[in-house]
């Protein structure tokens, strides 16, 4: 509970400072102080949050409400609201609104930020707390029938959750005729080749015009949440990262748990481990994206065609390099708490070239792919200025990654809140103006080009690495204790965006809470926000331009 | 026809002639289907594809006939049913009649009437009505949002179709296939002892691109795929359908976009005209030529959106086609 920042005690003190100052902006509100490691904490009453979050936002620059975590202690629920500055990711700040057990009521952040809409509906479907003033405080995960929240202390897991027909309510109404009008209602999934997974789009349509869309999520919901804290942090955590954005982004998620754990425990990682995953993390994002601008392609043209089948074929130079790199084609469970699990591989000329050699044709392939999507007049016709997000409506959706960088917000966790080896290579943080799929197309085209520039400059290090200092895990403890009631939420720059993880400890080897700040769950929800007023085809285009992983949203 | 005479002859010959028609046509699709299109949408998209059964995975095509004639044939609740059991009929047979005036080459060439034209037009055109019907009679809401996208591309695009196909038959002066093959075969010019001859692929280029791309429309390839448009609509049209419809509807298709193929090659591309091989081998060439660039198509080119689409089809393609054959019309009228 104490402020623990890291670094010299100058900048200590200038963190200290910032937070006072915050206080004094909303202290009339803050009953006490709940600092966490990452940002101090203010604890608020449940009625006002709104007016906090509000003036936060105004005021001290808080414009990006990353994530709203809920959990329940032996005496009460809290919600946590952890806020962010788009200029700035490292100015932070949580906002904890404890509410009593008996009656978990708290002020819904809605109306504030958009982005607490569906965090809140999740916080009332998993933990229990209820939310007044919020828009639409239904189950999101869950299906509508479920009994308790599984997150909740009391909860029975040994219950079964066996719903009679007659109790069923089918979420579905049998007729959906609109009383009057003349829209239609069109399920678009969960299965249908358009969603990339199980995703249901409750769509209302005029002709096929777009009236409204409603994104129906949860069907692979796999508690990756719950798994995590009946896991250990020294071992057992590691392999479910894999699991979230399972799209070859596997190293990019591991380092999220790897960067949260590390900042929590206080453990080392030596310098050449650092390199190394920033390399193996900048290959995991050319395949995640090589993935998307295929996919997109593919909804764009519609069959399995030759774009979509270059950019896999690219993938696969990738994928191939991760197997030596790892051992693995999709689950690497390759980092380690300090590091990683073992060195590159035997022998290392031959491991170096194949990574140049895909670096050499990277460029070519580049070319190709412009020739045939960014450059194709029929594809501009189709992008060019549909699926538009403004960037105001984006980051009150707290959107991330190429989706915000896409709408010309620049915000990219490698150069604002560095970690790893990034803030020491020379790379560049792509953004486009144009606020359209078009845009977050060209943006996820020039990542790969940075990417690329990362990860040679990395070859070139390890190339010349003395063979003496390739130490590839600091000391680590067999179990890991972190101090009763510690709190952090770190994020890193995934695939898709922030990817963040809030833990709490309990002092046992066991995280007390362990939550999932998924891009992906966040920018799903500007998608009526794109569609709405547009055609099918459009909100196809600009659900394959969002890019996301049913896997993360759903976790 | 076989030295027969009379009604008899007619008859006989007629039978004969139609037989080995669609048997062609059938075989054809069948390559076409399970093996060709698969063959060509690999080499454009760096695979291999089947070639596991059989030779160059030739028997793939025995194997899938197996494949979708056991399938289970689904009647969703609530189809209205005889629309729905006629519309994979109607589509398969619409594109088939039209071969009866299309000359092969080589003596084959079933019917022969003077508006053979209007003929062929009329018979690929029934198939918008099958696949309205299979829209409207599926009860399913995206096979009814496929069957509207099919009318409004059909309207929009089956003018400038057949307004491009007028302006061949004002130059040709006839509505008679065999007579419109017969006026390409003139020479056009001879240059350095090779005689051109006067297709009208290269009499008007023009019309002949604006032909191809209404063509693409009528029988629904990409980037005009709309009826269909899976990632959009699932299949459109053809979402309900299985097992021998299914197999119904792609042979339709397929032979449509065959018709499609012989309809450019009689008007624009010399019908079976061409050196040393027998006419109707070249014939047989120029039809795939097409289907080939069907699938090139669908390879590279990004579909457009529905509004896009009949934009380009009322406000560009109607306008340029009318102008051609204005264009055409005056120039005729100068020159003869």
């Amino acid at each position: 509970m104490s402020l623990e920042e890291p670094g010299p005690d100058a900048d200590a003190a200038a963190v200290a400072r910032a937070a006072d100052e915050m206080e004094a902006l909303v202290g009339e509100h803050v009953l006490s102080r709940d600092d966490h490691l990452n940002a101090p904490g203010y604890v608020v009453r449940p009625d006002a949050v709104q007016d906090v979050l509000g003036t936060l936002r105004e005021e001290a620059n808080l414009d990006h409400l990353s994530c709203v975590t809920a959990q329940e202690y032996e005496d009460r629920y809290e919600s946590i609201y952890h806020l962010k500055s788009y200029d700035d990711p490292t100015h932070e700040a949580s906002v904890v609104v404890p509410t009593p057990k008996d009656d978990p009521r708290s002020e819904s952040a809605a109306p504030v930020f958009r982005t607490a809409d569906w965090h809140e509906r999740e916080a009332y479907d998993l933990v229990g707390v209820e939310y007044e003033d919020h828009p639409d405080l239904r189950r999101i995960l869950l299906p509508e029938t479920w009994q308790g929240h599984p997150l909740s202390l009391d909860y029975d897991q040994e219950r079964p959750q066996i719903v009679p027909l007659r109790e069923h309510a089918n979420p579905l109404e049998d007729d959906q005729k609109a009383d009057e009008g003349e829209t239609m209602y069109l399920n678009i999934g969960p299965h249908h080749p358009a969603t990339h997974g199980v995703l249901h789009l409750k769509t209302t349509l005029d002709g096929e015009q777009v009236i409204d869309v409603d994104p129906d999520i949860g069907y692979l919901h796999r508690c990756e949440e719950q798994l995590c804290q009946n896991s250990t942090y020294r071992y057992q955590i590691m392999p479910y990262p894999d699991r979230w954005d399972y799209i070859s982004a596997g190293l990019l998620n591991e380092w999220a748990y790897a960067r949260a754990i590390e900042d929590m425990a206080d453990i080392e990682v030596p310098e050449y481990a650092q390199v190394i995953r920033t390399m193996g993390a900048e290959l995991c994002r050319i395949a995640a994206h090589m993935l998307a601008v295929g996919t997109f392609a593919l909804d764009v043209y519609g069959d399995f065609t030759a774009i979509f089948m270059y950019a896999v074929r690219d993938r696969e130079k990738v994928q191939n390099i991760l197997e030596d790199l790892t051992g693995q084609r999709l689950m690497f469970n390759y980092f380690r708490l300090g590091g990683v699990v073992w060195d590159l591989p035997d022998p290392r000329e031959e491991f170096f070239e194949s990574i140049r050699d895909f670096l050499d044709h990277l460029p070519g392939s580049l070319e190709e792919y412009h020739d045939l999507i960014s450059a194709n007049e029929i594809l501009q016709v189709r992008t060019v200025d549909t699926g538009v997000l403004p960037p105001a409506v984006a980051k009150s959706y707290g959107a991330t990654g190429p989706v915000a960088r896409g709408s010309g917000v620049d915000y990219d966790l490698r150069r604002d809140d560095p970690y790893g080896y990034y803030d020491e290579l020379d790379w560049d943080v792509v953004t486009e103006d144009g606020m359209d799929n078009y845009s977050r197309l060209l943006v996820r085209l020039r990542e790969v080009e940075e990417s690329a520039k990362i990860i040679e400059q990395c070859v070139d290090l390890l190339e010349d690495w003395p063979a003496d200092d390739r130490t590839i895990q600091s000391n680590v403890p067999r179990t890991i204790r972190p101090d009763d009631d510690t709190e952090i939420y770190r994020a890193v720059e995934a695939a898709k965006g922030e990817l963040g993880i809030y833990m709490r400890s309990d002092g046992t080897e066991q995280p007390a809470r362990f939550k999932i700040r998924s891009p992906c769950f966040s920018n799903l929800q500007t998608l009526p926000e794109m569609s709405n007023g547009e055609y099918i085809p459009d909100l196809v285009a600009s659900l394959g331009s969002l890019d996301i992983v049913l896997g993360e949203v759903d976790r | 026809m076989l030295g027969l005479d009379g009604v008899v002859g007619a008859v006989v010959g007629g039978l004969i002639g139609a037989f080995i028609i669609a048997n062609v046509m059938l075989t054809t699709t069948a390559i076409a289907g399970p093996w060709a299109k698969r063959k060509i949408t690999a080499s454009f998209t760096d695979r291999i594809a089947v070639n596991r059964v059989g030779p160059f995975g030739l028997l793939i095509i025995v194997a899938d006939a197996v494949r979708l004639l056991s399938k289970e044939l689904i009647v969703p609740d609530g189809v209205d049913r005889p629309a729905w059991d006629l519309a994979p009929i109607v589509i398969t047979f619409s594109a088939l009649i039209g071969f009866a005036v299309i000359p092969f080459g080589s003596g084959l060439h079933l019917a022969d009437p003077e508006t053979g034209v209007v003929f062929v037009f009329a018979a690929a055109s029934i198939a918008s009505i099958g696949v309205v019907m299979a829209g409207y009679a599926s009860n399913n809401k995206y096979s009814l949002l496929g069957g509207l996208r099919a009318i409004a591309s059909n309207i929009a695009y089956e003018i400038p179709l057949i307004v491009t196909a007028a302006s061949v038959v004002i130059f040709a002066g006839t509505l008679q296939m065999s007579e419109i093959v017969a006026v390409q075969r003139q020479p056009l010019v001879t240059f350095a002892g090779v005689t051109i001859p006067q297709w009208f692929a290269i009499v008007n280029p023009f019309a002949f691109a604006l032909f191809t791309l209404a063509n693409l429309a009528e029988i629904g390839r990409n980037p005009f795929d709309l009826p269909e448009a899976p990632t959009e609509i699932v299949a459109g049209f053809q979402t309900e359908y299985s097992s021998v419809y299914f197999v119904l509807l792609y042979l339709g298709e397929f032979i449509h976009i065959f018709l499609g193929g012989a309809i450019a090659a009689t008007l624009f591309l010399g019908g079976p005209a061409g050196p040393v091989l027998p006419g109707f081998v070249w014939f047989y060439l120029k039809m795939w030529a097409f289907f080939l660039f069907t699938q090139w198509a669908r390879s590279a080119v990004p579909r457009l959106r529905i509004d896009q689409f009949l934009n380009a089809g009322w406000k560009g393609m109607l306008v340029l086609s009318f102008a051609n054959l204005a264009l055409t019309a005056i120039l005729v009228g100068v020159i003869v």
